[in-house]
């Protein structure tokens, strides 16, 4: 905490001590090629999400990107990094109540709707775009949770981490299946067969902070519940009870998890994968591949689309929406007390060129958000295309400042109802009780919003 | 002369509460953040809804008797500790060292390593299945809050010991002396003799312990995570919860001073209390 502090006098001694340099670039040049900023002597100073797969090879990044971009504009990059979501945000209340801090902004696309709120962000007109490239440079669906729409928007989308299935293909072809079913329903009836003995058809983190609300999200979503509908909370209807009923039904009715999950987080779940203790790994992203790679299912794992058909269904419902996962992963904002905007664009636009973005997937294996790029691997590696197809159809979760506490009920239904899971059975009276208590939280929430 | 600590003290003390008292009383959230002195003045309704709208006085029940409970049980084991540990014995040094270890260790280090103990699958429910008794869950559910009682009882017990270990070190040689030639037994003796000399560590010890577990936000916020389940949802997670995951300062403000107040009551009559007790420095003679 300190030393983030003594960070934060730093960078912000750093940006108010330097005299603004007539920077040349304005006025939008049309084309695709934004003009040259001159950064002789200034540093941008960026916040980025810490590595913890890759700490050294982050730290070797660091330097790079600095180095080139001092090449480019004559300025260096400082990185400053936090370690969780919860850090994250803690950085960006200080940062906008006291008006200083750093430039840039790594942000996880979910929280981008919160940030957006405080209103202490530039937002992306013509120009700004141009300076990182246009529009069309970005994956479409990536752009979806830039704004609330396309004239208000804040982020460039920098990295994703898309979620996807994984699946342990040697258990799939002893049990004469072919690939995983695209319904929940079928994905439950395959974890059946492929439960025997100590091996297991699923590995869920019921205990995760992060992991249950992707699940009935993506449920409601696929049933054609958005559960946020123009300011009104959805959570009561019951397409979002069925999914918490399946949800739940894998450990009580099906019993198609470990018992033990109830208390595992999300690495606890990759764990039991990895060792081939399951099957299926749901809601898991190509970050994965880094542990199971040096696990005892290498080279006997594959990725797969997360389901599409809601539960109770056999195919898509007519207002189904097709999501087969969050936006997920790192949008980009400069924040408007920053005195370096067209240095900071500048950065932004270098990050997401095919060849910065080549580097990045190739040290820290997150899916580029640059179309090229993405084509290029979807291209090469079969292993991650059905991750490069599950980006090219994903869904953003509601863009409103209330996102942040409608996520923690979601959360909240999952975490109050896991002593009934770990003693066998819930009953949906609970289920609807827990769901109406989210409800109202979220309604409260969204009837907050200025 | 007062002037250092004067100036100390309004910086520390004087100024942080007063802004506190100001953000409880304005709607400061993350849509106002930004301009936050010109955040719109709502008057008492953060407290209003504090009190009705939220789990406030439920997480005060359980921070407060989990305090409560922590200090019944930590300290007969911290006296019972510096007892054995006060006279001199081969290996004390080394003994007395040991007995320090729970408390020295950061609090997140304390949960981490407890809440991997106590997954369903993990080393206590292992142990348990040994003698045959069902663990169930430690980390949800109703036996969370034993759990958390249970852990920082663990951490905090030696800060008892340390307390009672420098009070029995003012005890005068003249009075061991006395006691052993008049032929007091030892529990007398202990009773009688050495317990008077305490007092006054003990009630120190009795009320730093109090406020410490009530404040304690880092073990139950490891052990159990956000959101925290309503078994262990003490006051600092939740204020923490509305204050920085929905950014609602003005409500978390309200909850703070309210929980400030209702913990200054009880410890100003306690204080006042104690204080005419330490006027006696032993047993009258």
């Amino acid at each position: 905490m300190k030393a983030r502090k003594v960070l934060g006098v730093v960078a912000g001694a750093a940006i108010l001590g330097l005299a603004l340099q007539g920077c040349s670039s304005d006025g939008s040049s049309g084309g695709s090629s934004p003009e040259a900023v001159d950064g002789t002597g200034k540093t941008l100073n960026v916040l980025i999400a810490a590595n913890t797969l890759y700490p050294t090879e982050q730290k070797a990044w660091f330097d790079d990107v600095s180095a080139k971009f001092e090449k480019e504009t004559g300025a260096k990059v400082a990185f400053e990094t936090f370690a969780s979501a919860n850090d994250e945000l803690t950085k960006i209340q200080t940062s906008v109540l006291s008006g200083q801090g750093p430039d840039v902004y790594s942000l996880g696309t979910t929280f981008t709707p919160t940030a957006y709120s405080t209103g202490a962000f530039v937002k992306l007109g013509d120009k700004q775009w141009d300076q990182v490239g246009g529009r069309d440079r970005f994956v479409p669906a990536t752009l979806g949770i830039a704004g609330p729409d396309k004239d208000n928007e804040i982020a460039v989308p920098l990295s994703s981490r898309p979620f996807v299935l994984a699946y342990n293909t040697e258990l799939l072809a002893a049990a004469g299946i072919d690939k995983p079913a695209d319904s929940w329903d079928g994905l439950a009836e395959q974890a059946k067969q492929l439960t025997t003995g100590d091996q297991y058809g699923m590995a869920v983190a019921y205990a995760d902070s992060f992991d249950p609300w992707k699940f009935i999200w993506g449920m409601s979503l696929q049933a054609g519940n958005p559960l946020v509908d123009d300011g009104k909370a959805t959570l009561d209807d019951a397409t979002t009870a069925a999914a918490y009923e399946a949800y739940f039904g894998w450990v009580t009715k099906d019993k198609i998890v470990d018992p033990a999950s109830v208390g595992w987080k999300n690495a606890q779940a990759v764990a039991a994968f990895a060792d081939g203790k399951a099957a299926f790994l749901p809601m898991t992203s190509a970050t994965s591949r880094v542990t199971l790679d040096q696990s005892a299912v290498a080279g006997k794992y594959a990725y797969a689309l997360l389901p599409l058909i809601p539960p109770g269904e056999t195919k898509a419902p007519g207002d189904s929406i097709e999501a087969a996962t969050i936006i997920s992963g790192d949008n980009i904002v400069v924040a408007n007390y920053s005195k370096n905007q067209d240095l900071a664009f500048a950065l932004i636009n270098m990050l997401t060129t095919p060849e910065q973005q080549k580097i990045y997937f190739d040290t820290f294996g997150e899916m580029p958000t640059n179309a090229e790029e993405a084509e290029a691997i979807q291209g090469d590696n079969e292993l991650l295309a059905p991750i490069v197809d599950a980006a090219a159809k994903a869904v953003g979760t509601p863009f409103t400042g209330a996102w942040g506490d409608i996520q923690l009920a979601l959360v909240n239904v999952v975490v109050q109802s896991i002593p009934a899971l770990q003693s066998g059975s819930i009953s949906d009276s609970e289920i609807e009780s827990q769901i109406k208590t989210a409800q109202d939280a979220a309604q409260a929430s969204l009837d907050r919003v200025k | 002369m007062l002037a250092p600590g004067g100036i100390l003290m309004v910086l520390v003390i004087v100024i942080p509460v007063a802004l506190a008292l100001y953000i409880s009383l304005v709607d400061l959230d993350q849509y106002t953040l930004r301009q936050w002195i010109s955040a719109p003045f709502i008057g008492l309704q953060n407290y209003v809804e504090a009190a009705t709208a939220s789990p406030m006085f439920h997480a005060v029940g359980i921070s407060v008797s989990f305090a409560l409970i922590v200090e019944v049980i930590t300290l007969p084991v911290g006296v019972a500790a510096a007892l054995a540990a006060q006279n001199r014995f081969r290996g004390r040094a080394f003994v007395r060292s040991v007995f320090l270890i729970p408390y020295v260790l950061p609090a997140f280090v304390v949960g981490t390593v407890w809440r991997t103990m106590l997954q369903p699958n993990g080393v206590v429910n292992n142990l348990l299945d040994v003698v045959g008794i069902d663990g169930g869950l430690w980390l949800n559910g109703p036996q969370s809050y034993w759990a958390l009682i249970a852990v920082q009882a663990w951490s905090s017990w030696p800060f008892f010991y340390l307390l009672v270990l420098s009070g029995l070190q003012s005890v005068d040689n003249e009075v061991h002396e006395a006691a052993a030639i008049d032929g007091a037994g030892w529990w007398t003796k202990l009773r009688y003799v050495i317990f008077p000399y305490l007092r006054g560590p003990v009630a120190l010890a009795l009320i730093i312990s109090f406020l410490h577990n009530i404040n304690s936000f880092t073990l139950p916020f490891v052990l159990f995570g956000v959101p925290a389940p309503t078994d262990v949802e003490v006051l600092p997670v939740l204020t923490y919860i509305a204050s920085f995951q929905s950014f609602r300062f003005g409500l978390s403000a309200a909850m703070a001073v309210f929980s400030l107040v209702l913990i200054a009551i009880p410890l100003a009559i306690y204080l006042r209390a104690v204080k005419l007790d330490t006027g006696d420095e032993g047993p009258k003679r």
